[in-house]
């Protein structure tokens, strides 16, 4: 006899199961079950992990799911063939579409509707009523049931050792033999071992939000949902044998298996009767003489040929058209966009405009990301301007339909952070203790478990506890917890969608994505397309707008002159504020080391300062052998065609992955899956054995020990962090692109980049203060002179002036900004002027805090006071009568000093045209013998230094072992300062507080990059507040003070200062970033 | 009850404000030594996130302020304590110091969160002067640890604004507090925040920057409560408080023109004072749980005893039959001069219920509870106990003694379950013999008797709660013997993989 378990609630029916569809199934090899099917409630979300895993153990996979009913009893549904699923998925989806997102509401009559050709096994309830029977209810459901579904229906018979297994056994057999539905037997298995229970119950808990303490019934009462031998499940049934025998009958009806699941590209992408194929060819031609003229260079002309006859042979023409239609849409919509990936590198997407990398200029061919022995789908990555991807992606959706594409979903894994917190509070830990042990994760270390090394919070490795909050949470670290979009992954098919799997609603408006993840989508052969979002091309895309408008300049990202002296002259200086990619502090202390000349250095630039490569330890080698400071060698000449193009140094994933196959004798396969693995933290267990691998077979083969495990630590880096020279190509791209207009444009840069807010590093202060320095005039925010968005002025000599928009400053509302520009004709005059165009005071309150007045004679403070007497400006049939405050005496208010309105400056726009605050104090800081930015300068190396300066970023990287590294700027520039880990845990409270920080510390040039090793911090933010408050004239002493002889010191300052200006302006100054 | 200021021509209205603040850590301290100095703070969930609602004076250093969320309070100080914070516990406290401080003073009212209002006009001279009087009230607060700043003043909001943003002196002579408020800052008026806002950004820093402005400009700009706070500083109109007064004791007295020795004198006047009491109850709306009788003898001693009742009730023939079964207890002695009835609990008890009494629905409820009254009176309240079912798989767990007669329920006894009867409250060892693996046993000794199972169901598997408590599971079978008797036995784990004993647990009917 033998048993097939034909109900299994996986971790995929969220908060219920309490294992991993891989570990259900591959117990279910390991306990001899030659089949099983997963049953998750409403979803098929886990069952391409399911069959995967079946595949590998050689035993049968029955795609199913079990139909929770909102009018009836619930169902277990198996579809027998290849239509049946795509009914079953076809329902699925209908209930997924009129519920929100996470939720499937289905009634009787849609199982009805598509019920044909799925076998059904109704669930009866978990207990009897009192009469020892089942409600008249679930009978009369039951009879229904048998009407719709005939000789498909069949009736569970579960034993969990409940107090009326038997009697439910035996009512079950009554209705089975009364109503001649078949009983079978199932095992409700919600884990795979018993070992799960806790963690399952655990899970009841998160999903009822209640603790473990208070959960009560809600829980089950035992253990018994695990997966059973076979000879216990016939032991267990052993009064009714036929129950278990009728599960193999259903094992071997339902024949459908995921693999006969088909992808079909859509047909919309080819015209005139053409072949994909044919359209290619085409369409590749057609593009090639756009771009390279009539008179196709032989090289290229040889280059087409033989992609083209590699996509033919690999028949991906499909694709590629795929990607072409909406690119091309973008394109006619004037939207940037910009491929990148293995397959984008083609002299066919150059042609197609998928790429404006131009393959010829730049010797990146087609053929070194793709070979026939790599057996990799093509993967192309599309960047948008991120503010109007959404027009792209609803093109997609308009094309082809909601029923033939949709998003591919993310399953999100819980990670520790929230798996303690959610097993924690479950536990019944306090808020309090949940927080801070979600945070203490980096101190409970082994040597800690050994009670060798304590917890700052007190955390005790030997309350038991703790220590069960702690193993849960490791099981539960992993589970999936919710399906969300993918950041832009499409899948487009010729047919309807819902007949390959489950489509729901995403979160946002007017997206739907799918239930399968793309993991999933590769594992059946699917092939997905990126849509994604990059802001620059927003940015990049403005640029271009203005250009055209002022310069009269027509760009495009494949016309802007390469390779042009001035730009790579500006790079080396590091002089990137704002750019692309390589404006972070790490790559700007890069680049003069580097000195970029041509297109493939800043390729280089973009992929080297990168996780991967810094943990390989690959960066200092790469740059002194650049530097001609040691000769370029490689391991074995067999490598020279791999690394001589980065200097025998593997910088890019390609390198380390052709390395893995030509030095250690992997196969593609074996690399690439090597390359995955590591992305995976859940597969954290196998990376050893491919090390001994990767490592054993380099040393095998003749290698040092040394390289090889350099060359595993780099991949290592890769995997969570990919970062392939294809991408790295395009991203260069943009680098240049970014980096010719701030050099040759500054007034373009600055107001583009500004409009694309927020992007990239930097605050709009640094951005302004950086295209002031490169001789921009800026102005400040007007009523009557400004746009919403920033805007070039008059030209005044070299540059045009460029005017800060309404978008700077904080709260304004752009529709309202836009009545505001509406009803300027020619100019405003007069406050009220502005209120009866429709403008709020709200709104007239925060141009005076931006002080936007001054066109019309009135700073801030003026303009505030007018303002504030407007409410009871005439209204009605008086509308129009000057208002009584017309009639008021004028009144002397207390003048502003140019310290206060840089302050009002920073709390309304975050950036001050009239100075820097830092000015303000600097005669103090001379006299405490503290440099200004620009002075360190003219220090040598090694001098002790005391610089203060606005906190701009503070940044901890994780591969740079607890340093921090801090910006900070003053009146004449930026200091970079290095904080080490110790220092760091000693003045935490001033690096994290300090908005205006002093530090002491050692001065460190290399070559053109200067920093401070900083040895002591101070807060000077008291020098800043101080500016915002007038002298008080009461320098009296204090006589008796109200709380008798003292008034502790803490308490004055407090009520003095701090906390009353605190709360009336808030916060002034923006926070600094912060990075991880 | 509102309190009027009244005009006294010879002598002005004197206030103090006292101002706590540290009020809560301060507290905190006081219960918990060992912080003194120490940076900790009290802390309360505010719309998902943890907010710092009050934060000792060593954290106040570091910048640690009431407010921010205390995740950014540990990136300035990983090692700070943390408490959270009782939210009643703060009116509680201040009422209690408010209590305490009308020794002082027969007027004292609470302000905003963290202060207290004394009108202290014709009470300091008894101190020997104002300055002595401030002194003594802040050295007592002091000494309970509390930190403190005060101000004396002809008006409630000079003295506010004194005490907690003045500089100066902390007692203003009368007539002087407009000269006191100029240099103060404008939020010393106690005004609202965006007016606060708006004034900064004018440049009025201090309360002379606009004092002498004309009134119309200064309402349309800031509304008429500027005028109107600032008419109250200067003592220009007048301000009310509301006074808190302590609760009336429910207590009555009956002295006895001659001492009283017998039993019958007794009653009489425990049913006098029980007629006088209960009126008043009728009066407000109340009924009584718990009855104090006393009686003071002539040489000095007390006499005394209690009464409880299971529901409010101000019945006094039922609260008299209570006392009666204990009257015997009292010694007179030489004779009773002086009886006291204090109801120390008092719930509400409306007219409705009273008008019910002994009539219609609900009365067999109310007969039960005057019964249990009784009983309760003869064996002791202790001895009455009432179950519950409790939300537990584990038997065990799943009753509970329920903490009092009138304790509701919110859950319903289960009935799809089979449990017995009586549970047992420690399961009995038996010895059985049962086929292995799963299966009833087929006969059990039990307290020596062997029992023949003639039928049995099971088993249920009830497995451990294992955050409460570690072990095997328990397979229970309910069996019935040869002579009909039926029984909840269990096995203690699995055979083959433990080594399994056998229970009775309970008995059904």
């Amino acid at each position: 006899m033998h048993y097939t378990e034909l109900q299994v609630t996986t971790n995929f029916s969220f908060l219920r199961g309490g294992s991993h569809p891989e570990e259900v199934v591959e117990q279910a090899a390991a306990l001899g079950y030659t089949a099983i099917a997963i049953t998750d409630h409403n979803t098929l979300a886990g069952i391409v992990r399911g069959h995967v895993a079946a595949k590998a153990k050689g035993i049968r996979f029955i795609p199913a799911c079990r139909l929770n009913l909102l009018d009836g009893p619930s169902l277990l549904a198996y579809p027998k063939d290849r239509d049946a699923y795509g009914r079953l998925s076809g329902l699925l989806t209908e209930g997924n579409m009129r519920a929100e997102k996470g939720q499937c509401h289905l009634y009787k009559a849609d199982v009805y509707k598509y019920a044909a050709g799925i076998q059904f096994i109704l669930l009866p309830p978990d207990t009897l009523n009192t009469q020892f029977d089942f409600d008249t209810d679930f009978k009369s459901a039951l009879q229904e049931y048998k009407q719709m579904f005939g000789k498909e229906l069949y009736i569970a018979a579960i034993r969990s050792y409940q107090s009326d297994d038997s009697k439910r056994l035996f009512r079950v057999s009554l209705l089975s033999r009364q109503f001649d539905i078949p009983m079978v037997a199932t095992n409700d298995i919600h884990y795979h071992n018993r070992g799960r229970r806790e963690l399952q119950d655990i899970l009841t808990c998160i999903r009822e939000k209640c603790t473990i303490y208070t959960a009560g019934l809600r829980l089950f009462q035992n253990a018994e949902r695990y997966m059973k031998p076979v000879h216990e499940m016939i032991r267990l049934f052993r009064q009714y044998p036929d129950a278990i025998t009728l599960t193999q009958k259903i094992t071997e009806v339902c024949t459908f298996s995921l693999d006969t699941l088909e992808y079909i590209y859509p047909e919309e992408i080819t015209s005139d009767g053409r072949s994909p194929q044919q359209e290619l060819v085409e369409l590749t031609w057609k593009g090639a003489k756009e771009h390279f003229g009539d008179e196709i260079p032989e090289d290229i002309r040889k280059t087409i040929n033989m992609e083209l006859e590699f996509m033919e042979r690999k028949n991906y023409a499909s694709y590629f058209l795929t990607v072409y239609d909406y690119v091309r849409f973008a394109r006619e919509q004037r939207i940037l966009c910009q491929g990148r990936g293995s397959a984008a590198n083609s002299v066919v997407c150059y042609c197609l405009g998928i790429t404006s990398v131009n393959p010829r200029e730049f010797k990146l061919l087609f053929a070194r990301f793709m070979s026939d022995a790599r057996d990799e789908p093509p993967d192309i990555d599309v960047d948008f301007e991120h503010e109007r991807r959404e027009e792209v992606m609803q093109y997609i959706y308009n094309k082809y339909g909601r029923d033939r594409a949709g998003i591919v979903a993310t399953v999100t894994q819980v990670h520790w952070k929230g798996a303690v917190r959610d097993v924690g509070k479950a536990m019944g830990l306090s808020a309090d203790a949940v927080d801070r042990l979600s945070k203490s994760r980096y101190e409970l270390t082994p040597e800690w478990l050994e009670g060798k090394s304590g917890s700052s919070e007190g955390f005790d490795s030997n309350d038991k506890h703790l220590m069960k909050v702690l193993q849960l949470t490791e099981e539960y670290i992993g589970f999936p917890r919710q399906l969300g979009q993918h950041t832009g992954g499409f899948v487009i098919t010729r047919d309807k969608l819902s007949d390959l799997c489950p489509i729901l609603n995403a979160r946002m408006e007017d997206r739907t994505n799918i239930e399968w993840n793309k993991d999933d989508i590769e594992a059946l052969g699917f092939l997905k397309v990126d849509v994604l979002a990059l802001g620059m091309l927003t940015c990049i895309r403005k640029a271009f707008d203005l250009a055209e408008e002022h310069y009269n300049l027509e760009l495009t990202l494949a016309n802007v002159p390469q390779g042009d002296k001035a730009v790579y002259e500006m790079i080396s200086n590091a002089d990137t504020i704002g750019v692309f990619q390589i404006e972070s502090r790490a790559q700007m202390s890069m680049l003069p080391r580097l000195r970029p000349e041509k297109f493939y250095d800043l390729v280089i630039e973009v992929a080297i300062v990168r996780p991967g490569p810094i943990q390989g330890d690959m960066v200092h080698p790469y740059l002194r052998r650049r530097n001609k400071e040691e000769p370029i060698e490689y391991p074995k000449e067999e490598l020279k065609s791999i690394l001589d193009r980065t200097c025998g140094v593997p910088l890019f994933q390609e390198q380390a992955m052709e390395i893995a196959i030509v030095a250690a004798g992997f196969t593609p396969a074996e690399a690439d899956g090597l390359r995955r693995s590591m992305a995976t933290f859940k597969a954290k267990g196998l990376v050893s054995q491919y090390k001994e691998k990767l490592v054993g077979g380099m040393v095998a083969n003749g290698y040092e020990e040394e390289f090889a495990k350099r060359v595993f630590k780099q991949l290592e880096g890769f995997g969570s962090y990919g970062f392939p020279e294809s991408h790295a190509a395009s991203f260069a791209l943009l680098v240049y692109i970014s980096s010719w207009i701030k050099c040759h444009y500054p007034d373009i840069f600055a107001a583009s980049l500004l409009n694309s807010m927020p992007m990239g590093f930097y605050q709009p202060a640094q951005i302004v203060i950086d295209a002031q320095k490169h001789g921009v005039e800026m102005l400040p925010v007007d009523i009557n002179f400004s746009d919403w968005d920033n805007t070039l002025e008059e030209r005044n000599g070299k540059y045009y002036k460029v005017r800060l928009g309404f978008r700077q400053v904080k709260g304004l509302k752009e529709g309202e900004m836009r009545v505001l520009v509406g009803g300027r004709y020619p100019s405003y005059k007069h406050i009220h002027t502005l209120l009866d165009t429709g403008i709020s005071i709200i709104a007239l309150e925060k141009l005076a805090d931006a002080d936007a007045f001054r066109s019309i004679g009135l700073d801030r403070r003026q303009a505030l006071w007018e303002i504030s007497s407007l409410n009871d400006r005439p209204v009605g049939m008086f509308q129009g009568q000057p208002s009584e405050s017309a009639a008021e005496q004028p009144v002397n208010l207390p003048k502003m000093s140019a310290s206060e309105h840089v302050l009002q400056d920073y709390s309304t726009t975050s950036l001050s045209l009239k100075a820097h605050p830092v000015g303000f104090v600097r005669k103090q800081l001379f006299t405490g013998g503290i440099l200004s930015a620009r002075e360190l300068q003219l220090w040598p190396d090694g001098t002790l230094v005391r610089i203060a300066g606005l906190v701009l970023i503070r940044q901890r990287p994780g591969t740079a072992n607890g340093i921090c590294f801090i910006t900070i700027e003053d009146e004449t520039g930026t200091a970079n300062l290095v904080v080490f880990k110790k220092l760091f845990e000693k003045y935490r409270k001033e690096i994290v507080r300090s908005k205006l920080l002093m530090v002491e510390g050692k001065l460190q040039r290399e070559g053109q990059v200067t920093h401070v090793v900083v040895k002591h911090c101070y807060d000077m933010s008291a020098l800043l507040t101080d500016l915002g408050t007038v002298k008080e004239e009461d320098s009296l002493l204090q006589t008796i003070s109200c709380s008798s002889e003292e008034d502790n010191g803490i308490y004055r300052g407090k009520n003095k200062k701090s906390s009353v200006s605190k709360v009336i302006q808030g916060e002034i100054f923006p926070a600094a970033r912060d990075f991880k | 009850m509102k309190y009027h200021l009244e005009e006294q021509p010879d002598m002005g209205k004197r206030f103090i404000n006292i101002w706590f603040h540290h009020l809560m850590t301060d507290w905190f301290v006081r219960h918990n030594p060992g912080l003194q100095d120490e940076p900790f703070v009290l802390v309360a969930p505010d719309r998902g996130r943890v907010i710092i609602k009050a934060a000792s004076p060593a954290a106040g250093v570091l910048g640690i302020e009431p407010g921010m969320v205390v995740a950014d309070a540990r990136a300035i100080l990983p090692s700070l304590q943390v408490f959270n914070e009782e939210t009643s516990r703060k009116d509680k406290l201040l009422n209690e110091l408010a209590e305490w401080c009308i020794r002082y003073t027969p007027i004292v009212a609470l302000d905003t969160s963290d202060g207290l209002i004394l009108d202290i006009s014709g009470c300091a001279h008894l101190w020997g002067g104002e300055r002595q009087y401030l002194k003594e009230i802040i050295a007592k607060l002091k000494s309970f640890g509390y930190q403190v700043r005060a101000a004396i003043a002809d008006t409630i909001g000079a003295c506010w604004a004194i005490a907690r943003y003045g500089r100066l002196t902390a007692i203003i002579e009368p007539g002087m507090q407009a000269e006191a408020l100029l240099p103060l800052p404008p939020v010393a008026l106690r005004l609202d925040t965006n007016v606060l806002e708006r004034m900064h950004k004018l440049g009025f820093y201090q309360i002379r920057s606009f004092v002498s402005m004309p009134h119309n400009t200064l309402k349309r700009r800031f509304g008429p409560i500027l005028l109107e706070k600032l008419a109250q500083a200067l003592g220009e109109v007048e301000e009310t408080i509301q006074p808190i007064r302590p609760v009336q004791p429910y207590q009555e007295r009956l002295p006895s023109l001659e001492p009283i020795r017998t039993a019958a004198g007794i009653e009489i006047a425990l049913k006098d004072l029980l007629e006088t009491l209960c009126i008043r109850l009728l009066q407000e709306g109340k009924g009584l749980r718990k009855a104090i009788f006393k009686g003071c003898r002539v040489d000095g001693k007390m006499q005394q005893i209690e009464i409880g009742t299971n529901h409010p009730t101000r019945n006094v023939s039922h609260l008299f039959k209570l006392f009666e079964l204990k009257i015997n207890t009292i010694r007179p002695g030489l004779g009773l001069e002086l009886f006291l009835l204090e109801a120390p609990v008092v719930e509400i008890l409306s007219m409705e219920q009273e008008t019910l009494w002994n009539i219609t629905k609900g009365s067999a409820n109310k007969v039960v509870m005057n019964l249990l009254d009784r009983i309760g009176v003869r064996v002791g309240i202790n001895a009455i106990h009432r179950y519950l079912p409790d939300e537990h798989h584990w038997p065990e767990r799943s009753v509970r003694l329920a903490a009092s007669l009138q304790e509701k329920n919110p859950l319903i006894w289960r009935t799809d379950l089979p449990r017995p009867v009586c549970l047992l409250p420690l399961p009995e060892r038996i010895e059985v013999t049962a086929p292995i693996p799963d299966y009833p046993p087929m006969l059990f000794r039990y307290k020596g008797k062997v029992h023949k199972v003639r039928k049995a169901d099971g088993p249920e598997r009830i497995e451990q709660e294992w955050w409460l408590e570690q072990g095997l599971h328990r397979d229970y079978y309910c069996v019935e013997d040869d002579t009909g008797a039926r029984y909840w036995l269990f096995r203690l784990g699995n055979y083959g993989e433990d080594k399994p004993e056998w229970f009775v647990h309970g008995f059904f009917a």
